[in-house]
């Protein structure tokens, strides 16, 4: 690792103007992830600006939107009262997440920009288009169990590794970004990036824009979600599958379902097609199922992987038929 | 005598341990000490073309960078220096992740960015990775360390073309890393042509002596210092090379040099298990009996090396059976050196073991019975039938059968559901061998009446400190804390590695033998010393007790350790000697595993063992080695995987990231039982071997509790979610 520069700003404003004004600079809050990216030489920055006293690290509810900041630490909004009762599934997501001591350094922002686990991409001296444009993908041809079947290419296999952006889309939550060009508000189903060619471009960020606040609304919806986490071990590992659901239901009828999953896309995956077979119909095992190879049917599984495309649906009745009461 | 033998003694060290105080090796500060850091090839074979330091000599505080063309030359020794060439000597690359530059700086970033800016060509070749590719041009390797690589007796072919019952199936394991949270580390000083290494290692008399051999020094050349280990689990056994490129680097210099391996240059540098498939065929009668075991083992060996590590040593002894045939094969990859790994017999004996499950289902008969069936009290590959003195597996069985409540299981699979989990029950015969090494200790007793041992073995985090001290105090008549044991220096007398489960059998004996002569001398002293007022006394009429000294019949007639050696006017100095064999210890575990099959979700539940390991010397310290060798077992068995790129020969995950072991969460609670009888063979506290036994029954008894569950049966770990779906 390089040596490499500090400041601490004090307000987003701030931060913002020395990271434009200062060359191969990046912004940092835990570090939980950056600081292994730049020790394994997955990454290089001359300049880290501290983003943790910033006063946008609060988690409030109103009567329309949960605001989240984007120095929150993970810890504070799994454990906020409302945010467990009211959008559980951020919450079991984000418990899902790390570790205890993980959680209490790592922020939001952070979260949503932490890179991929695919190990070629972390190992310097492996071929990676994503940290080397153009240099291949050896997971294509190697080790691909973690990585994905949905949305990937010639260029770019890897899952993006949070939970809580998969719960966060399944919420239509919205990312508020801070740049040298001023405000701006994304979708957060817009925020993420397939990787066609140019997988070292993940997000919609433009340069020097900063995570401020994720926006949540407030709905019925969000208080009937979940989220179902399958991997390799108990705690304190990424996701093998993952589910964040919400469900309403009338009857046995499916008013409003928002899904979404991880583990198995490139990005943090939504279809919304998926949603739509299930939206008016009855609940039923037969329509789950049909929804579920309908969320398969692009799938393009390696050697390694080619497990998730039945898991992901098996993830799918699980957490479908929990939340609609069908066990 | 005391009674602290036996007792569950806290640890004498786990003050200084859990505070910071205890010293690990790389926490010393030597004067004027350079950090290094190696430079490790980024192909797999070939040969390395040219290097340039330029950029790496002008980063800010290097001092050196040092490639095979200036490293002195070096005599390759023997084992412990288990590999066949040593780097940087020339320009051949044999594996990823081969030292081929060292460089030296001030700092230990200094050093790591430096070592990023050092520029390597290579003339590449294509590597082999994967077993499974060249599984055509397996190999019997020649013997290692004396042990010949196939055994046989009776006619097993024959035994089991005739058998009534068949079991013929592969088993599988992948390469794993040993991963201790202490990354293995060097410091050496070299004094006047004396090196002195502060080393992280299973065995400094065994480092020393492979050191001494690679400079052609004498051994009384080098000194190697190790009070404490932060985890071995065989990955610091042998001596590796980072070892001797360490001492290389400061007599160049001419300065102190410390070097701290990453995690990720750990996972090419110390060796791992090996990639293993193993053909097991039982043959047997229909009442159960073993009538031939052929096994036929494959693991990864190097183009350089053909060690094998996992031997088939349960196959050969567990079981009665006459007609037996091992063969332990290697194909050549370019890969490093695979080594030991906590416990090496599990490897073969998982296959064992499952195979034995599959034989009672086969055969309708319970697991437990099919094991009580074929016990031997003989020594199966003894020619003189030589019995074993003081077995007690039988007791293993029925005690932990008991506690588990094995009686009330339904033997047919896939039928116990608790809701939507499925409900599995397995069990596995544990056992390893364990090995004695000739060891001496050296015991003081100083004016100010307390004790002072001095071995030259080490305390690998097992409790050897605590043991060493409570067998000493209990010999003695001394409190506890009037005893200081000191370990993990060549300073000391030689005494036994910490491998091989061998260090209390080979040094609980002579700390005895020591605590024996030193307090009959100090009942010498106190009974001729006009002063005492034991004058006269008979010596074997004096008994010891808490630091005194008493006349058995007459309590008043009374003295101290301390006054005794005090009149005396030096310290009582003793060596002490005994001799152990090598031997086996036994035990079974039995354990649940819940599944819900849909999900590929599966949590072990519960564990129960029982264990014969001689006489507990400290029931605490033993029972971590269960929870340890366990724990080790749910790993194994459930998630531990070295995964190489099959392309470039390079490790894809060398970190504790992506390389899982098991964390708190996927280890329930593990009762630990034990039988402890004293071994009639282990000499003066009837002391057996037993740190790698417990755990190794543990990952076959997870697969025979998974066919239980859900009826499926697997015979290649990790058993991850995708193989129970």
């Amino acid at each position: 690792m390089r040596a490499f520069g500090y400041t601490v700003a004090g307000s987003p404003a701030e931060a913002v103007r020395i990271a434009a004004s200062t060359p191969e600079s990046t912004f940092v809050a835990g570090g939980t992830d950056l600081l292994n990216l730049m020790r394994d030489g997955a990454e290089a920055h001359d300049h880290l600006v501290d983003v943790n006293r910033l006063g946008i690290d609060g988690v409030a509810v109103d009567s329309r939107r949960l605001r989240v900041g984007g120095s929150a630490r993970m810890r504070q909004v799994a454990e906020h009262p409302r945010v467990r009762r009211e959008f559980p599934v951020l919450s079991e997501a984000l418990l899902a997440s790390a570790s205890p001591q993980v959680r209490n350094m790592a922020s939001i922002g952070g979260n949503l920009l932490q890179r991929t686990r695919c190990g070629y991409f972390r190992d310097a001296a492996s071929a990676c288009n994503k940290r080397v444009p153009g240099s291949g993908c050896p997971a294509i041809t190697g080790h691909n169990r973690g990585h994905a079947i949905l949305g990937g290419g010639d260029h770019c296999i890897a899952t993006h590794p949070s939970d809580l952006a998969v719960a966060l889309i399944a919420l239509d939550a919205t990312v508020h970004l801070l740049g040298p060009g001023g405000e701006r508000a994304v979708p957060i189903a817009d925020f993420y990036l397939l990787p066609g060619s140019t997988p070292d471009r993940e997000t919609v960020m433009r340069p020097g824009e900063l995570i401020t606040w994720v926006d949540v609304p407030r709905t019925a919806l969000a208080g009937r979600s979940r989220y179902l986490k399958l991997r390799d071990r108990a705690t304190f590992e990424f996701a093998v599958v993952s589910v964040a659901a919400a469900l309403r239901t009338s009857g046995r009828v499916v008013q409003d379902v928002r899904l979404a999953f991880g583990g198995v896309g490139t990005r943090p995956w939504r279809d919304t097609q998926v949603e739509a077979a299930l939206r008016g119909r009855p609940l039923t095992g037969q329509a789950i199922a049909e929804a579920g190879r309908l969320l398969v049917r692009d799938a393009e599984p390696y050697e390694g992987n080619r497990f998730k495309v039945e898991l992901v649906q098996r993830a799918l009745v699980s957490i479908l038929s929990d939340l609609g009461g069908l066990r | 005598m005391s009674g602290l033998v036996g007792q569950g003694v806290a640890r004498v060290d786990g003050r200084a341990k859990v505070t910071g105080a205890a010293r690990y090796a790389a926490d010393n500060e030597v004067a004027g000490v350079l950090h290094g850091f190696l430079v490790m090839s980024t192909i797999a074979r070939g040969e390395v073309v040219e290097i340039d330091t330029g950029a790496a000599l002008a980063h800010p505080g290097v001092v050196a960078v040092y490639t095979h063309a200036d490293m002195p030359r070096l005599k390759l020794p023997d084992f412990p220096f288990n590999r066949r060439f040593i780097p940087m000597q020339d320009t051949r690359v044999h594996h990823h992740g081969q030292p081929v530059a060292y460089v030296l700086a001030q700092t230990l970033e200094q050093a790591q960015e430096a070592a990023n800016l050092v520029k390597v060509r290579y003339r590449a070749e294509h590597p082999v990775a994967r077993m499974a590719d060249v599984l055509d041009e397996a190999f019997l390797p020649e013997k290692f360390r004396n042990r010949p690589n196939e055994a046989a007796r009776g006619d097993a072919a024959a035994a089991l073309e005739q058998a009534e019952v068949r079991i013929d199936q592969t088993y599988s394991s992948p390469m794993q890393h040993h991963n201790p949270i202490e990354p293995h580390t060097t410091t050496a000083v070299w004094e006047d042509g004396t090196l002195i290494l502060y080393e992280s290692t299973q065995g400094v008399v065994f480092a020393r002596n492979a050191v001494a051999f690679a400079f052609g020094k004498g051994r009384e050349s080098v000194r190697v210092i190790s009070p404490y280990l932060g985890g071995g689990f065989g990955a610091k056994g042998p001596t590796y090379p980072h070892t001797l490129l360490t001492a290389a680097a400061a007599q160049l210099a001419g300065r102190p040099v410390k070097l701290v391996l990453s995690r990720a240059q750990m996972y090419t540098s110390n060796g791992h298990r090996a990639e293993y498939r193993h053909h097991l065929r039982l043959g047997a009668t229909r009442q159960g009996m073993l009538t031939a075991i052929v096994d036929t083992s494959t693991a990864q060996v190097t183009r350089v090396e053909e060690n094998i590590y996992n031997g088939s040593d349960s196959t050969l002894r567990l079981y009665a059976c006459p007609n037996v045939h091992v063969r332990q094969l290697g194909v050549r990859l370019d890969l490093p050196t695979s080594s030991y790994m906590r416990s090496p017999e599990t490897t073969a004996h998982f296959g064992l073991e499952t195979a034995m499950d599959e034989l009672s289902y086969e055969l309708g008969i319970d697991p437990v019975e099919l094991r009580i069936r074929n016990h031997t009290e003989v020594d199966q590959q003894s020619e003189t039938g030589q019995a074993y003195a003081g077995k007690q597996l039988l007791e293993c069985y029925r005690a932990a059968a008991e506690a588990f409540g094995w009686a009330r299981r339904s033997p047919r699979p896939g039928v116990t559901r608790d809701g939507d989990e499925y409900v599995g029950w397995g069990m596995a015969t544990e056992t390893h061998t364990y090995g004695v090494i000739p060891s001496q200790v050296h015991l003081a007793i100083g004016p100010d009446g307390r004790a002072t041992l001095r071995a030259a073995t080490q305390e690998i985090g097992t409790g050897t400190y605590t043991v060493l001290t409570q067998v000493v105090a209990e010999g003695l008549g001394m409190p506890l804390g009037h005893v200081t044991t000191l370990l993990g220096d060549t300073a000391y007398p030689e005494a036994s590695l910490s491998a091989g489960s061998s260090t209390m059998p080979s040094v609980a004996g002579p700390a005895a033998d020591a605590a024996r002569r030193a307090r009959d001398a100090v009942i010498a002293l106190a009974v001729a010393d006009p002063r005492s007022p034991l004058l006269g006394v008979p010596a074997e009429e004096v008994v010891t007790e808490n630091g005194h000294l008493f006349a058995r019949g007459d309590r008043d007639r009374r003295d101290t350790y301390r006054n005794v050696v005090t009149r005396h006017g030096s310290a009582v100095e003793v060596t002490g000697r005994q001799d152990n064999t090598a031997g086996h210890s036994f035990g079974a575990v039995f354990l649940e595993v819940r599944i819900q099959p849909r999900l590929g979700r599966l949590r072990v539940t519960r564990v129960v063992t029982a264990h014969d390991l001689g006489r507990v010397l400290n029931r605490r310290t033993a029972r971590g080695q269960v929870i340890g060798g366990v724990t080790w077992g749910i790993g194994f068995a459930l998630m531990e995987h070295t995964m190489v790129d099959p392309n470039t020969a390079r490790v894809v995950n060398p970190n504790l990231s992506t390389y899982l072991v098991p964390v708190c969460a996927d280890t329930p609670s593990v009762e630990a039982l034990f039988v402890d009888r004293s071994e009639p063979d282990g000499k003066l506290l009837g002391v057996r071997g037993f740190g790698e036994t417990p755990g190794t029954g543990v990952p076959a008894a997870i697969g025979n509790a998974i066919y239980h569950a859900i009826g499926r049966r697997l015979r290649d770990v990790p058993f991850t979610p995708d193989k129970l779906l």
